[in-house]
């Protein structure tokens, strides 16, 4: 059963001056099953991050469909959109986006709070969350005290404890060095085999090999995906490399 | 051509902060136009021709002082807001590679652009408005204007002195500021990570603990010169209890809201409570800084109009009547001669004599200890006297004078007496004048008798009512001894009358009078001293007196209206910049705008509406210390104090609801800016 369905999504802007048109996304169509960890890969300005802003309901598509458990984005209202984002999309940002003026704990409960669960029901679902996070003993204090990975894995927190139908990563090991990045991938990968369902967009190759499928969008297409199979890492690794310099160097689509 | 260089990124960079330069320009011009306008007026030779204009130029002159010491203080606050938001451009031309010379020749620049605009712009609408201010001026003292329009090139010089002076201690002190940092820093410098608020519980305790003392002292004080000496301990105190309370108190506030868990962890209270947090530990002390100014607006507002309004009743206190002859004797040859002197003057003008009033009294200063008066004259040189609160008037009058005056007919046995105190309340049974034997006070008496010298004196007043008269005469006669060498005794005959004429007329009726009088003098060397005033003489005295600090009230309370403007408008920019990014984090977590624009909102609106409300508990408390002060004004009218200060709040309030709808706007046009 497909969890996400995006059929013929098509993007175009309108630049402020002169009124050119930028068709960011053309045609993209592509489905995510539930429990699938799957990466998006792509140069800058090949359409990532219209794409991602689309599926998070931040941003609305100019053509096609985008469903969620086979609920169209298109016929939610517009006084929901916020809810509904709240209660099945978890994120996960490059850049944290943890509100410094609140303890790590707080950031977490957050979305819990807008959502209007009691605070006893709140403490119960964080904890099993942040121990298998590393984060417990973290909670109290504030995004200023702790690294990047630490921020990251409290933003993973956030995004987990309502229980999403899916997260959307943006980029989630752009801000991180080698070592968070291996311990935030180990982790998604974990949290993947728990059977979260995961959309990640990313550049990094070494972020896409850990994933179950890696689509590429070219110019505003999906141009080539790749499944993990039964292949290990390291070739994984390999494929997705030849497919990048595929890419780059300006093959057609086979 | 270099020149022009930097010049020019003087300008661009201005320019590109307009949102924040324009309204310190526009409020230094204001300061340069306030500080010309009162220069002008208390320096104007048509202002010193009104009678009553000498008063009012020394008022204004101490306004200017005011002016100046505040002048300075705020625009280095203001300026140092300015600088924060540029040091990012200066550490950017600092890694481009200029030095810190070039740095300096563009701050030159800008400053000198910025105190030519200011002082051009603040001279020009000062020399406008200034015939404006001045026909106001006229007008309060009831005299006549004269339609010349004039510069004054002396308030002009000390205009331009004092602000390039003020604007060349602001660039040497930004100048510290650009020398001591190094370009990463100057860089990066706006956005330091910021840590949590440490609730401060000793402050916080120690704030509401001065407020308490302050608002006790304010409420018990009793006795008018007590009043005069604590109001400015309690006004100090109150303005640190400000500070503590808005930068300490409301961070503990916060802390324990979020101790409360089942009340922080609800979508209403959660991000209010934790940003209120930070916005009070960024902007708690330009808050208390708004509520002090707010306050002070108040207090001089409602004060000066009050004594403005009440100035005739002022007048009458001081004067009860048109025509006052204090007589320092009771000799009757004597007071009959000058009762004479008066009856002639009247009948040479064809005048009845109105309200006429006469009355025979006793009258010494005295320390009161435990209801003994003491009347040695070494006790009351102040300077062996710490508690100056102790000093009374004496006046003694006959139970016959007093049956006669009020038309009652009170009986007292030898040793009994009515009392009767003014400013402050008697506590006690008996009273005990010197050495005598106690007397019992019969009755305490309301004030029956306007009495000058009362109403001159910040000491309260005793009037004793006794039955034995000459018998006290006879003591006070020994106790005034001791001011032999002023050749004044301790008794009084009071004579006094209205006259139905107009002004000129009873200033020419005293005139004689006190003519006849000196003659009689010069024929009898032993002559009393007499004092002969006429109301009319005086009024232009007191109304120039209320008037000018009614006007002094009304200009120093538009320039910390413009300070608080200022602040608050400086306040709404740096929290839209700060919240931008938080407004859209909690977008992208799942808040709809609606929700975190109602949030915003109500922070917004309790951190703005915070000082108006504190400011009118300030005020509040503060509202009996004001009436006791306002007694040594000879004010008594405690209905008309109420009257004003409600309706000068209701107007502030009114003036603070506009303030924000004008400075709210500049907020979300920032916060709104984002997406």
């Amino acid at each position: 059963m497909s969890i996400l369905e995006v059929n013929n999504l098509k993007k175009v802007y309108t630049t402020r001056f002169g009124g050119n048109q930028v068709e960011a996304l053309k045609n993209v169509s592509f489905s995510v099953e539930k429990g699938e960890y799957v990466a998006i890969m792509g140069e800058s300005g090949s359409g990532k991050t219209t794409l991602l802003n689309i599926l998070a309901a931040l941003d609305k598509p100019t053509g096609g469909s985008v469903l969620l458990d086979a609920r169209d984005f298109s016929k939610i209202k517009e006084s929901e959109i916020a809810s509904f984002r709240r209660d099945n999309l978890g994120f996960v940002f490059q850049d944290f986006n943890l509100l410094d003026t609140f303890s790590l704990m707080d950031n977490i409960y957050l979305p819990l709070v807008l959502a209007g669960v009691p605070h006893r029901e709140m403490e119960r679902r964080l904890r099993p969350i942040a121990e298998q996070l590393g984060i417990l003993e973290l909670l109290p204090k504030y995004p200023y005290e702790v690294s990047g990975g630490q921020k990251q894995r409290a933003a993973v927190a956030r995004a987990l404890i309502t229980n999403p139908r899916l997260i959307l990563a943006d980029e989630p090991t752009g801000a991180l060095d080698s070592k968070s990045t291996d311990e935030l991938l180990q982790l998604f990968a974990q949290i993947n085999r728990s059977g979260q369902t995961i959309l990640m967009v990313t550049h990094s190759l070494k972020a896409a090999c850990h994933a179950g499928r890696v689509l590429f969008i070219k110019d505003g297409e999906v141009f080539h995906q790749i499944y993990r199979g039964g292949s290990t890492k390291e070739t994984m690794y390999q494929k997705i490399s030849d497919t990048l310099t595929v890419l780059t160097t300006g093959g057609d689509r086979k | 051509m270099k020149l022009g260089f930097y010049a020019r990124l003087a300008w661009t960079g201005m320019q590109k902060n307009r949102k924040t330069y324009l309204p310190y320009i526009l409020t230094c011009a204001g300061m340069v136009m306030m500080y010309y306008l009162i220069t002008f007026l208390s320096k104007n030779p048509n202002v010193a021709l009104i009678r009553g204009g000498s008063t009012l130029q020394g008022i204004l002159s101490f306004g200017t002082g005011v002016i100046a010491v505040f002048s300075l203080i705020f625009l280095f606050y203001t300026n140092s807001f300015l600088i924060r938001r540029r040091k990012t451009e200066f550490g950017l031309y600092n890694i481009l590679g200029m030095g810190k010379w070039n740095l300096t020749r563009i701050l030159l620049w800008e400053s000198a652009a910025i105190c030519a605009i200011s002082l051009l712009g603040g001279l020009f609408f000062g020399i406008l408005f200034s015939k404006l201010a001045e026909l106001l001026l006229v007008n309060l003292m009831g005299g006549k204007a004269s339609f010349t329009f004039t510069v004054e090139p002396n308030a002009v010089a000390s205009c331009v002195l004092l602000f390039v002076g003020i604007f060349a201690l602001i660039f040497l002190n930004t100048l510290r500021q650009i020398h001591v940092s190094n370009p990463i820093e100057l860089l990066h410098s706006e956005t330091v990570g910021e840590r949590p608020p440490k609730a401060n519980w000793v402050v916080a305790a120690l704030g509401i603990i001065i407020l308490a003392i302050a608002y006790y002292i304010a409420v018990t004080i009793q006795d008018p010169i007590a009043a005069l000496v604590f109001f400015f301990v309690a006004v100090v105190m109150v303005i640190i209890a400000t500070y503590l309370l808005f930068v300490a108190g409301s961070v503990v506030l916060c802390r324990i809201l979020q101790k409360n868990k089942s009340y922080y962890y609800k979508t209403r209270h959660f991000i209010s409570v934790s940003s209120m947090m930070y916005r009070m530990k960024r902007n708690g002390a330009g808050l208390a800084s708004i509520c002090i100014l707010s306050t002070m607006v108040l207090v001089m507002l409602s004060s000066t109009v009050c004594l403005f309004v009440g100035t005739e009743a002022s007048l009458h206190g001081r004067y009860p009547r048109d025509i006052t002859i204090e007589t320092n004797t009771l000799d009757e040859a004597q007071t009959n001669q000058v009762h004479q002197a008066a009856e002639d003057v009247l009948k040479e003008h064809h005048l009845q004599p109105e309200q006429f009033l006469q009355y025979r009294y006793l009258s010494l200063s005295a320390v009161l200890e435990e209801n003994k008066l003491n009347f040695d004259r070494g006790l009351l040189d102040t300077s062996s006297l710490n508690n100056t609160g102790q000093i009374r008037q004496v006046f003694v009058l006959s139970l016959d004078e007093y049956n006669r005056l009020t038309g009652s007919s009170e009986t007292l046995a030898a040793d009994e007496v009515l009392l009767c105190s003014t400013k402050t309340d008697y506590t006690g049974d008996t009273v005990t004048l010197q050495k005598e034997s106690p007397k019992k006070i019969k009755k305490i008496v309301p004030k029956f008798l306007q009495n000058g010298t009362d109403s001159t004196q910040i000491f309260p007043s005793l009037f004793i009512i006794v039955p034995n008269f000459e018998q006290e005469r006879q003591a006070f006669r020994e106790w005034a001894k001791t001011y032999a060498e002023y050749e004044i005794s301790a008794e009084f005959d009071f004579y006094g009358f209205d006259l139905s004429g107009d002004d000129s007329e009873e200033i020419a009726v005293r005139n004689e009078i006190s003519q006849k009088i000196q003659k009689l003098q010069q024929e009898n060397s032993d002559f009393a001293s007499v004092r002969t005033d006429s109301l009319a003489r005086n009024r232009a005295e007191f109304y120039g007196l209320n008037g000018g600090l009614l006007f002094l009230g009304i200009l120093l309370g538009i320039v910390f209206i413009l300070a608080a403007v200022l602040i608050m408008y400086y306040k709404q920019i740096s929290e839209g910049y700060e919240d931008r990014g938080r407004f859209e984090i909690m977008q992208k977590v799942g808040m709809t705008k609606r929700e975190i624009k109602k949030s915003i909102n109500s922070q917004v609106l309790t951190v703005f509406f915070l000082p108006l409300l504190a400011a009118g508990v300030h005020v509040t408390f503060a509202f009996p210390m004001i009436s006791k002060l306002l007694l040594l004004f000879g004010l008594y009218n405690t209905t008309l104090l109420i009257a004003v200060s409600v309706a000068c709040y209701l107007l502030f309030a009114l003036l603070y609801v506009l303030i924000y709808f004008v400075t709210s706007r500049a907020y979300y046009d920032i916060v709104s800016g984002a997406k």
